[in-house]
């Protein structure tokens, strides 16, 4: 839903780091988003693309990988990965007591600049 | 050529974030971020929270895509209040709190609620500097709520489920929100109220006064 403030504190990290490591072009932009993160890739693609026009980023393309929900069960001790955003059991032994291990990522990995 | 940045997208929140905790801090002040949907009774609970004898010395911000009604509803109330208007964003960020802290009176409060931009999903993923997350889900809104919107009730350390009086003349089944918030968040403390009837507000308050002096 707030794809696009996350698209302009990506543009303003990115744009940042570019000018200070002397370059003058941003070519790619390499992000990894979880997906219990609450943040749609294609939405967040979109605003980019739509106010990086000004921006050193302007020929920028904005890849996503995408993270899958793990976790770590506090009673079985066993650890997961599932297809779901958000899980109420644990599908191993469906006790509720876990820890969500990875998911919620909203990070940018690494960028080309020319 | 390549260049790393690891870095979270949302770093600059969660720096502003921090310096806001560090003002809380100095001021012994506790703050809750208080949630939910649009109307399910945010600013009618801050204002029995008010009227109610708590002891405590209360501050609020409010948060809005537009208006001042309810800074308006808790300045009546004699606390003291910041509207910030977002002007169309879907949640508060912590620079939004930064630029107004300010306002307010820190030193001299005991307790500040954020009250953030009604809506069941952005407010919850933006740390705005506070001690706690607070949600409100009033019962007419439905019991699948905790399953379509689990995040805010996995960050909440309480919920509040309004509206309580209306229960006779709905088809909502409180018992399916609470195991379902449960499920989510089995530390989350419930409390059932009604701002119409004033009842389980004084729950709700001693709550309240027992975690802001806590602090």
């Amino acid at each position: 839903m707030h794809e696009l403030s996350i698209a302009q504190n990506v543009l303003d990290i990115v744009s940042e780091q570019c000018a200070r490591s002397g370059h003058t072009k941003i070519d790619s932009v390499n992000l990894r988003i979880g997906r219990a993160s609450g943040i749609m890739p294609d939405a967040l693609i979109f605003a980019f693309n739509a106010i990086k026009s000004d921006s050193i980023a302007r020929d920028a393309l904005l890849t996503i990988e995408e993270v899958p929900v793990t976790g770590l069960c506090n009673d079985c001790s066993g650890s997961f990965i599932v297809e779901e955003v958000y899980i109420l059991n644990c599908p191993v032994c469906k006790g509720n007591s876990f820890q969500i291990t990875s998911g919620r990522e909203m990070d940018i990995i690494d960028m080309e600049v020319s | 050529m390549k260049v790393k940045v690891v870095t979270r997208i949302l770093e600059a929140n969660e720096r502003i974030a921090r310096e806001n905790r560090r003002q809380f801090d100095n001021a012994a002040l506790y703050v809750i971020n208080l949630m939910s949907g649009p109307g399910a009774g945010k600013t009618s609970i801050l204002e029995k929270t008010l009227t109610l004898n708590t002891g405590l010395r209360i501050g609020v911000i409010e948060g809005d895509i537009a208006g001042s009604d309810d800074a308006e509803r808790i300045e009546k109330h004699g606390a003291p209040v910041v509207q910030i208007n977002t002007g169309g964003a879907c949640h508060l960020d912590a620079n939004m709190i930064y630029e107004v802290l300010q306002d307010l009176p820190l030193q001299d409060l005991d307790l500040l609620f954020i009250e953030n931009v009604g809506n069941l999903v952005c407010p919850a993923e933006f740390k705005v500097g506070e001690d706690i997350k607070v949600m409100v889900l009033s019962i007419a809104e439905g019991h699948d709520k905790p399953l379509k919107y689990p995040l805010m009730f996995q960050e909440s350390t309480a919920l509040l489920l309004n509206k309580i009086d209306l229960a006779p003349y709905l088809d909502v089944d409180i018992n399916k929100i609470k195991k379902d918030a449960l499920s989510l968040n089995p530390n989350l403390k419930i409390f059932e109220v009604s701002c119409k009837t004033g009842e389980g507000l004084s729950a709700w308050t001693d709550w309240l006064r027992e975690n802001a002096l806590r602090n």
